[in-house]
């Protein structure tokens, strides 16, 4: 009987601390999403007077004069192109590189993906100027092709190693049945590896869709024309020298997060699944 | 049936890039193209380019590129590319300054400032024109002459709360002369329980720029001079005679809790908000105060004088400028356009619209009062860049550090003195 009694005992008293901390997590991380949306509905003088979460009066224009003002129209539809392209490019190179990388026998193999790996270590900033001289150089700059091939590269590498890390897991037997069905390497690629591969593909989208989205140096460097601009760069207008127009500013970060919002939503399912299953494949 | 999706696929998507591909626009030839950071004051750009293009039918596009640090980076890819606009703007040292003139970027402008008796140059603050000029014999190698037109000019000093100098029992309108009338308020200040100077001081350039006031002020110009050039040495009793101010403005209770970790951002929302009776700010900081709290009662002032000796000098001139790219095949409208910028109109409609100080001596009417007292001090500024000389940045940020490590009380100022000219010799060892 006392013995039952420790154990509830235990059991509640690990599960209150386990909860109290998850709950601690929880409230660090979802406060400044919620400082965020309540600043967005304060003035530029009360922000810095009213440090209450909810605003004495409430300034939904701040969300009007946030697009209006920020070009929010163009630059968002801008952003979800560039997303959208770039995650494309990099799941179709890195999950064809990485399948060659883990099951092609080739001379330089090894060296080709350390030359790749290396990549990953080099500084983004750095490449800026040689980046600019080359697209320049290529006719690419001030054009959304140029911009979009960048970031396709900035994404390469890492997405390289997470799926050649998965295709090397892979079992071979699986690949022997296909081919015996009478698949092409192309065909194991598309039918067996990529379906196998949704949970780490997952993984890949949300990083690189996430890097893309919040980009904006290349993009400012790169660019011109205000219409090419993505929505990172039309916030940046509210933040000036010397003065931060919070108010819009935090409007418009809560416009620019709905959407990575929503792809991490729709992700979430695989994204637990390529973390918790990266061990056991096929 | 793979490859067909495939290709149809990458057929759809080549198309979607060439199309986007040839989406970005070559600038007009017959507009002036000028790049700029300075997101506060587009509208007022855009404005006047409007007039511009009324009066004239050249269209100006003012192109923002912030924060400035991207933007920084984006003059430098430009420069490498050469592909810099007509018109642009450098945000660093005089060095990096010099860097752009000797690759041929930008354009010399002594004849266009000296043309018709020098009308153009007289318009200006002369202490704002010395930051983008060069003299006979300085030491970058750059040709003697002016290369940049500052469009508006800033001073560092200091400001304080009418109302919180009330609460104290001080004359509002008479603030502390001496350093030693400052450290009596710090005094007061400490009893009452406030808190006193706020500032950047986190981000440490704000400490050297007050260091540096001091040091004018107690050795004077030549000697921090030589000081940079390696022939006095910060061991000299009068550089430790300006580091133990610190420690007396620390001992006093003049200066806020938490000063040495504060950034500018933070220093301003008190002092906006009353928190703090001081403040050490640039100029800009009464557009960034008014956007806080439009009611603040507050005047500006010199750092109170620790000596007699030589005056006091703050930092301040050319605010920020604009230069003229030397390839640019509209240089010579580039200039006109920035010559009637820098005229009384247009230099006074900017002013009062960024609040910001116009670098057109006959602008100064209609600004507000708080900024009219910054302008009245321009003629006590100095900056670095008008030196001829730099000290090396491992000293700076040795001396900046020091000083912080004095406020928290970690050395005396005579540790931090050693520590600070060891670095210099071993600078001043590495450059020989």
């Amino acid at each position: 009987m006392k013995t039952t009694r420790y154990y509830k005992t235990k059991k509640i008293t690990v599960n209150t601390l386990i909860h109290m901390f998850l709950l601690t997590v929880s409230v660090s991380c979802i406060f400044p999403l919620i400082w965020m949306v309540s600043s967005s509905l304060k003035t530029q003088e009360t922000i810095f007077k009213d440090t209450s979460l909810i605003p004495k009066e409430f300034h939904f224009e701040n969300y009007y004069y946030a697009w209006i003002e920020g070009g929010f129209g163009r630059n968002f539809l801008n952003s979800i192109f560039y997303t959208t392209a770039v995650v494309v490019g990099i799941i179709v190179v890195s999950s064809m590189a990485a399948y060659a990388f883990s099951r092609l026998k080739f001379p330089g193999r090894n060296l080709i993906f350390y030359v790749f790996m290396a990549a990953m270590m080099i500084p983004i900033p750095g490449s800026f100027v040689p980046l600019y001289v080359l697209l320049t150089k290529l006719h690419l700059r001030n054009t959304a092709f140029g911009y979009i091939l960048c970031m396709i590269n900035v994404g390469l590498s890492t997405s390289i190693f997470l799926l050649k890390t998965f295709f090397d897991k892979m079992p071979k037997e699986l690949e022997d049945a296909a081919r015996i069905d009478g698949c092409s390497k192309m065909g194991i690629w598309w039918h067996v590896a990529l379906p196998l591969a949704k949970p780490v593909l997952a993984v890949v989208v949300v990083f690189n869709a996430l890097n893309v989205w919040n980009e904006y140096v290349l993009a400012l460097i790169i660019f011109d024309s205000k219409p090419l601009m993505p929505l990172q760069v039309a916030l940046m207008t509210f933040q000036g020298e010397f003065i931060t127009r919070y108010p819009l500013l935090m409007a418009g970060l809560t416009i620019t997060a709905l959407p990575i919002i929503l792809v991490y939503l729709l992700m979430q399912k695989y994204i637990v699944k390529g973390v918790t299953q990266g061990a056991v494949v096929g | 049936m793979l490859f067909k999706k495939l290709t149809c696929a990458l057929c759809l998507v080549s198309c979607a890039l060439f199309y986007i591909g040839c989406a970005g626009k070559a600038p007009s030839s017959s507009s002036i193209t000028v790049w700029h950071w300075m997101t506060d004051r587009q509208q007022a750009f855009d404005e006047l380019a409007k007039r511009y293009e009324k009066q004239t039918g050249i269209k100006v596009n003012f192109e923002l590129y912030a924060p400035s640090d991207a933007y920084s980076q984006k003059v430098r890819a430009a420069a490498q590319g050469q592909t810099l606009p007509d018109i642009f703007g450098i945000l660093g040292e005089k060095r990096d300054f010099s860097s752009f003139i000797k690759a041929g970027h930008v354009l010399d402008l002594t004849s266009y400032m000296d043309e018709n008796q020098g009308q153009w140059r007289k318009k200006l603050f002369a202490k704002a024109l010395a930051i983008n000029e060069y003299n006979e014999g300085n030491s970058y190698g750059i040709k003697p002459g002016v290369y940049g037109v500052p469009i508006d000019v800033m001073t560092i000093e200091m400001v304080y709360n009418k109302d919180l100098f009330k609460e104290l029992g001080l004359n509002p309108n008479r603030p502390p002369q001496t350093f030693a009338e400052f450290i009596d308020i710090g005094k007061k200040i400490k009893a009452a329980n406030k808190q006193g100077l706020v500032s950047g001081w986190g981000e440490v350039w704000m400490i050297d720029c007050l260091a540096n006031n001091y040091a004018f002020n107690i050795m004077g110009k030549d000697k921090v001079i030589a000081t940079i050039k390696g022939e006095v040495p910060y061991t000299d009793p009068d550089w430790i005679k300006v580091l133990t101010l610190f420690k007396e403005m620390e001992d006093s209770g003049v200066l806020a809790n938490g000063l040495v970790t504060m950034v500018n951002k933070t220093a301003e929302q008190l002092f906006a908000n009353g928190k703090a009776v001081f403040a050490f700010n640039g100029s800009w900081c009464v557009n960034v105060y008014n956007g806080m709290n439009p009611k603040l009662n507050y005047a500006a002032m010199l750092p109170p004088k620790a000596s007699d000796k030589f005056p006091m000098t703050i930092w301040g001139g050319a605010g920020s400028s604009f230069l003229v790219n030397g390839r640019s095949p509209r240089a010579k409208e580039a200039v006109k356009f920035l010559q009637w910028l820098t005229d009384n109109d247009q230099q006074a409609y900017l002013a009062e619209n960024t609040r910001n100080l116009p670098s057109n001596k006959e602008s100064l009417k209609k600004i507000p009062e708080v900024l009219a007292q910054f302008a009245d001090d321009v003629e006590f500024t100095t900056h670095p860049n008008v030196w001829g000389v730099s000290e090396f940045p491992a000293v700076i940020e040795a001396l900046d550090k020091g000083i912080q490590s004095i406020i928290i009380k970690e050395r005396t100022p005579e540790q931090v003195a050693s520590e600070v000219q060891k670095i210099k010799e071993r600078e001043l060892a590495k450059k020989r």
